[in-house]
């Protein structure tokens, strides 16, 4: 029993004892540790994924590793849950955040934004046999969109987006509370909209193109009426580190400035996001 | 199993509850409508059409599947005992498996991920899980001493910790220890964090298993144990336990298989284990419900080796005390 105990006890010393790290000022953490961890998630193609080699891949990865590059680090993937990471408060487990964020006014009591990288509209979606012909027509309908995301807020019609250059829009499609139905992924929501018009949803409101990726993988989905806003998506960093702020900015106007933004958003999407719409 | 000395007839060769057993089955069919399914297309040279055969289709169907369910019945009664219960799991299992035939899963892509999941998402949910088990053993095991002591301070810290995280959620437990801590100025990473609070929930429930394990012992043990001189340290170490712990070890391995899936929960925080490789790696292609099936499975498969491994403990330890006695 005591030759157990002390087993456990080591066991439980070392599995503490190499785990965590204390936070400390971010950018000289990354300097010093040659590494910078970014945040990242699974579940939005063709932003971020795992490739059949299962590495990641995607828009946002391309951007992320960019970003180590001109730092003259490596980079490293974190998986948080979304809603973890825009609590803010991250205490040094990840850098940066290279996650399609939209910078609304209550993401940035909690987190900073160093810039914008691209912008993407934001759309309804329905059912392939649906019958509406406008978005106009899913008011008071059930709406699907990502738990705390710019999608959720805009339906709750409690969206400010913070950053310059940011096209302004109005609530075209209202529905009640009751009828905002949360889904932990974009993908979740796809595959109840799928199972036909109504069934368990009548549209959902995501970002164009994941619509445009899911359609592409046959789901029988068709976009309605035009954007219903553009969502300006920007690199997230932790509050109080203004050195590490300013860093990224000048770095982000960078890529913009030599082409390297509009070059990879070609890549994955085809068009060029990085401009802001008129 | 208890063997039953009285022989009778066996129920399901009565003509009367065969007969009744058909009328039901044919009736649930009947509501069902398998008219068009895979059934009626095996009965198209009688029916026609299956879409357009209505209610004769429907009733031929229905009359078709009861009677050949009936005959199935009827058929495995004549086995014995352990082949019948065998055949009707096999059944069982190829029924369920059948089912997942509507989903038009692709294989390919399957096999191309079954490996990263296994030797990342199993892995791991393994290693979490063992690590948890263990550590929850020796929590469990020191509340269990706590809670019987006589020591006002250790009942009190013990039945206020078994109180307290056997009445908090795991899945909020999960997230407590993963966003609480650093609050606290501890930064924790995301396995470290579900295996304290994996332990943490089940040492407790697995505090009172160890209680009323080391009560099992009969008292007397306890009487003579003291009355012989010994302490309360040697008469838990050298007496007690001894004969509590083969009590103690089966629940503990039930305890492992139930937690094996619970760890499930601490996909949240982004550790890599099996389900939340089922929630990721699908969704490039958008094939996630080829992953969660996949996944399903190798719970399964993994349950069924746990439950063998457990039924080897059982009676091991009751082997050991029958020797004894």
């Amino acid at each position: 029993m005591k030759q157990l105990f002390k087993l456990a006890m080591v066991v439980l010393i070392i599995a503490i004892g190499t785990s965590g790290a204390w936070a400390g000022e971010n950018l000289d953490r990354v300097m010093n540790n040659k590494v910078l961890v970014a945040s990242t998630y699974g579940g939005w193609p063709p932003q971020s994924f795992l490739n059949d080699n299962k590495e990641w891949d995607g828009f946002d990865i391309s951007v992320a590793r960019e970003i180590a590059k001109r730092l003259g680090v490596k980079i490293k993937f974190e998986t948080p849950e979304w809603d973890i990471l825009t609590a803010g408060n991250w205490h040094g487990r990840w850098d940066i955040s290279v996650g399609s964020m939209t910078p609304t006014k209550a993401r940035a009591k909690k987190l900073s934004f160093p810039g914008v990288y691209y912008y993407t509209p934001a759309g309804f979606v329905v059912h392939k046999d649906a019958k509406y012909k406008d978005k106009t027509e899913l008011n008071g309908k059930r709406i699907g969109a990502t738990t705390a995301t710019v999608f959720e807020n805009y339906m709750k019609k409690d969206l400010v987006i913070d950053a310059e250059g940011a096209p302004a829009f109005v609530y075209d499609v209202t529905t009640t509370a009751k009828n905002i139905k949360s889904y932990k992924d974009s993908n979740t929501a796809f595959d109840d909209l799928r199972l036909g018009d109504g069934v368990r949803l009548d549209g959902v409101l995501s970002s164009v193109p994941t619509i445009q990726e899911a359609i592409k993988n046959g789901y029988p989905l068709r976009i309605i009426g035009a954007p219903a806003f553009y969502e300006p998506l920007a690199v997230a960093i932790d509050k109080g580190d203004q050195e590490f702020h300013d860093k990224l900015a000048a770095m982000i106007k960078e890529l913009h400035a030599d082409g390297t933004l509009s070059a990879l958003s070609k890549k994955w999407y085809g068009v060029d996001y990085t401009k802001a719409a008129k | 199993m208890y063997t039953d000395t009285v022989i009778e007839e066996k129920l399901v060769h009565k003509p009367k509850f065969l007969g009744i057993f058909l009328g039901v089955v044919f009736v649930i069919l009947f509501a069902l409508n398998l008219a068009d399914t895979i059934f009626g297309h095996f009965l198209t040279p009688v029916i026609g059409d299956p879409a357009q055969s209505g209610l004769y289709g429907r009733f031929a169907v229905a009359l078709v599947l009861g009677i050949l369910f009936t005959l199935n019945i009827f058929a495995i009664g004549f086995l014995p005992t352990p082949i019948q219960s065998l055949v009707v799991w096999l059944e069982l299992a190829v029924f369920f498996v059948s089912g997942f035939h509507i989903f038009n899963l692709s294989l390919e892509f399957i096999q191309s991920q079954l490996w990263f999941l296994l030797s990342r998402g199993l892995f791991t949910t393994i290693y979490v899980s063992a690590i948890s088990i263990v550590l929850a053993f020796i929590v469990a095991m020191v509340g269990a001493i706590a809670k019987l002591s006589g020591n006002g301070f250790a009942h009190g810290i013990a039945s206020f910790y078994t109180s307290l995280f056997r009445a908090l959620p795991l899945l909020l437990l999960i997230y407590l220890v993963y966003l609480g801590l650093p609050q606290m100025g501890y930064v924790i990473d995301a396995v470290p964090a579900g295996i304290l609070a994996l332990t943490l929930n089940y040492g407790a429930f697995m505090t009172e298993v160890f209680r009323a394990g080391i009560e099992s012992i009969p008292p007397g043990q306890w009487e003579a144990s003291r009355s012989l001189g010994f302490t309360f340290g040697p008469t838990m170490r050298r007496i007690i336990l001894p004969q509590a712990i083969p009590v103690i070890i089966p629940p503990t391995g039930n305890s492992f298989i139930s937690m094996l899936k619970d760890s499930s929960l601490i996909s949240v925080i982004g550790v890599w284990e099996l389900m939340f490789l089922a929630r990721t790696l699908g969704q490039k292609t958008f094939q996630h419900m080829e992953m969660l099936i996949t996944v399903a499975m190798i719970y399964w498969a993994l349950t069924i080796v746990m439950e063998a491994i457990q039924r080897r403990l059982e009676s091991h330890y009751r082997t050991v005390k029958v020797n004894k006695a």
